[in-house]
């Protein structure tokens, strides 16, 4: 009796294989689809930066229109942060591929190159918005880290919300390993994360109130 | 991939396989779960009925024995030094029934040796131990004898319902003795039962001889002469169409004590048999690889719980912290939008096959109507119940590891 019954043993393993290896490879395709949206995303971002840089090579043949550049460059920056919000989710929901952290980076990028473009804006145009940049961690985060800085992204909605297009908000995750960026922490003494800089001159390295924010822009 | 990942994975997998294990076992002998060899020739069976502290229960114990419609020779009442009416019960049913009934008197050691003391005095081919506290069907014995015409068969049990119903505990724990009553008959299947429970085993009195009784520094003494027996190559059978009911803890405090005890001794019996890891055939090669990742899963399951737990409540109490410094809302919608991974995806199905396994479990008897009746029992025994086993399993290994084992 005991003898016909053996072959479920390695049936059952078999079965187990199949079901799994199937939720497995549902799992991969999950991550694929998103690493694809948001590779998508990029893509027309990457494109729209290109075209604003172009635009202001462009004016710079002839006259500026300051307020146009600066009202682009805005409503892109704002584009960019849902869209950095959105792959925050995809990546923490990721467990089985790591091609997510390379569109990250790729973002980071992108986010390193809008800041560094609203820098040369402000400065041609002698514009009044403020540039807040967030400067984050992403990997390997310590659970006071992880709170303190799920309250900055909170204080700093906060403070979108209030600002609306007086400011620029631009996130990047500074331990992207990026050279530029690397460069540029360098330039402004930035050491310790989360950090908010805003105006390429007031750190922010503490938790604050929304309202004390406001008070250095 | 993370290393928890992997962690997560592995104990998915392993679940799953068991799962399927059980399905498979399932499906292929649905039609024979209730069935059971007939008897072709009469066994004299004795039984044993050790007892500490039973007056409420002891009376019907026996009435209930001396009604089975197969003969009985004797009726050992093993009086454990028990210091309430017991002894006063028990003298009075051996008077009652002088030619049945032997009360044997001794001080209070422990139900293994009183096991053993008893089994001095049998002389029957078979013979049965009943706790005192538990109620054989008319018909149980008379379904399970049968299985000892097969000379290798050194044991055989029943299934173990519950008596006592109507509390919240005592529901939740007649779904736990249905699917565990079920899943051994799945595990006799291939020959992997591992404990023949005190309310209704049978043995044949040879093979105990053989093996020198009932391990008494054990405690779970089923547990123990179940590997015991099967590592001396007799055969462990279980008899599903035997019911016997028994009455379970009331009281959590009741019933922690006992899953405790029950962890104990599973722990002391694998410390036993460690030695027969992969060999003396079922023993070595499923009951104790099964037992020891059961356990492991438990465990792997409660310090990821556990570990994760604390980061989620340090990480709620850091950022409520941090909320009220800066003056932002603690929650917000963009923290309730969901990205289910892939390990939500498996935990998913994982959780779906778990709860079609209990209600198949517990179609299986007529407890399926009282699945239907208590499905909210039902959910809280697949999602709270089941997920306290681990935990009692670490109060278990910290009872050991300073030394407080008692019964």
């Amino acid at each position: 009796m005991f003898e016909s019954q053996k072959h479920v043993f390695w049936q059952a393993l078999l079965a187990t294989i199949l079901i799994f290896g199937l939720g497995l490879l549902i799992g991969f395709a999950l991550e694929d689809a998103r690493t694809s949206k948001i590779s998508n995303m990029y893509t027309k971002s990457e494109i729209d930066l290109i075209d604003m840089r172009a635009q202001s090579d462009v004016y710079g043949i002839g006259t500026l229109d300051c307020g146009k550049v600066v009202e682009e460059n805005i409503k892109f920056a704002d584009r960019i942060y849902e869209e950095a919000k959105l792959l925050d989710k995809y990546q923490e929901a990721s467990k089985l591929s790591d091609e997510i952290i390379l569109e990250h980076k790729k973002y980071d990028l992108l986010r390193t190159l809008v800041w560094t473009n609203s820098i040369k804006i402000k400065q041609t145009c002698n514009a009044s918005y403020h540039n807040i940049v967030y400067l984050y961690n992403y990997r390997n985060l310590g659970v006071e880290e992880r709170a303190k800085q799920q309250v900055f992204s909170k204080m700093l909605q906060d403070l979108k919300d209030r600002q609306a297009n007086n400011i620029m908000l631009i996130p990047i995750a500074a331990d992207s390993d990026l050279a530029s960026l690397n460069i540029l922490l360098g330039t402004f003494n930035i050491t310790s994360f989360p950090t908010i800089l805003i105006d390429e001159k007031t750190k922010i390295e503490n938790v604050e109130n929304v309202t004390d924010i406001e008070q250095h822009l | 991939m993370k290393a928890l990942v992997i962690i997560y994975l592995t104990f998915m997998f392993i679940s799953m396989y068991f799962m399927f294990f059980f399905f498979l076992v399932h499906i292929r002998n649905r039609t024979k779960l209730f069935e059971h060899p007939p008897k072709t020739k009469e066994k004299t069976i004795s039984i044993i009925v050790p007892a500490y502290n039973e007056e409420e229960c002891l009376e019907g114990t026996v009435r209930t024995v001396l009604d089975a419609d197969y003969p009985i020779e004797k009726i050992f009442i093993v009086n454990d030094g028990s210091t309430d009416r017991t002894k006063e019960i028990a003298q009075k049913l051996a008077k009652e029934f002088p030619s049945k009934v032997i009360l044997l008197d001794k001080p209070n050691s422990g139900k293994a040796p009183s096991i053993n003391y008893a089994l001095k005095h049998v002389k029957s081919e078979l013979f049965a131990i009943v706790d005192a506290d538990s109620y054989p069907d008319k018909d149980a014995i008379s379904k399970m004898v049968g299985h000892f015409d097969d000379e290798k068969v050194g044991a055989v049990t029943s299934a173990i319902l519950v008596k006592n119903r109507g509390k919240f505990i005592q529901n939740l724990q007649v779904m736990e003795y249905v699917i565990m009553a079920w899943t051994r008959k799945l595990l006799d299947f291939v020959g992997g039962v591992w404990a023949t429970p005190g309310p209704l085993s049978i043995y044949r009195k040879s093979a105990v001889d053989k093996i020198n009784g009932f391990d008494e520094s054990n405690m779970t003494e089923d547990i123990e002469v179940a590997w015991h027996l099967v590592k001396e190559g007799y055969r462990v059978r279980m008899c599903l169409a035997a019911h016997t009911y028994t009455n379970v803890p009331v009281k959590i405090k009741g019933w922690l004590r006992q899953r405790i005890r029950w962890d104990i001794g599973g722990i002391q019996t694998i410390g036993k048999y460690k030695s027969s890891f992969l060999k003396n055939g079922m023993l070595g090669n499923f009951i104790l690889p099964f037992f020891v990742m059961s356990m492991f899963i438990g465990l792997l399951g409660v310090g990821v719980f556990v570990t994760q737990g604390l980061r989620k409540i340090i990480g709620a109490f850091l950022l409520t912290g941090y909320s009220y410094m800066a003056n932002t809302q603690v929650l917000s919608l963009q923290d309730v939008y969901f990205a289910p991974s892939v390990l939500n995806f498996i935990g998913g199905l994982l959780l779906v096959f778990g709860f079609i396994f209990t209600v198949l479990g517990l179609l299986c008897f007529q407890e399926g109507k009282f699945a239907r009746e208590k499905f909210f029992t039902l959910l809280l025994y697949g999602t709270f119940y089941l997920t306290v086993y681990p935990i009692i399993l670490v109060i278990a290994i910290y009872k050991m590891a300073i030394k407080d084992i008692k019964w």
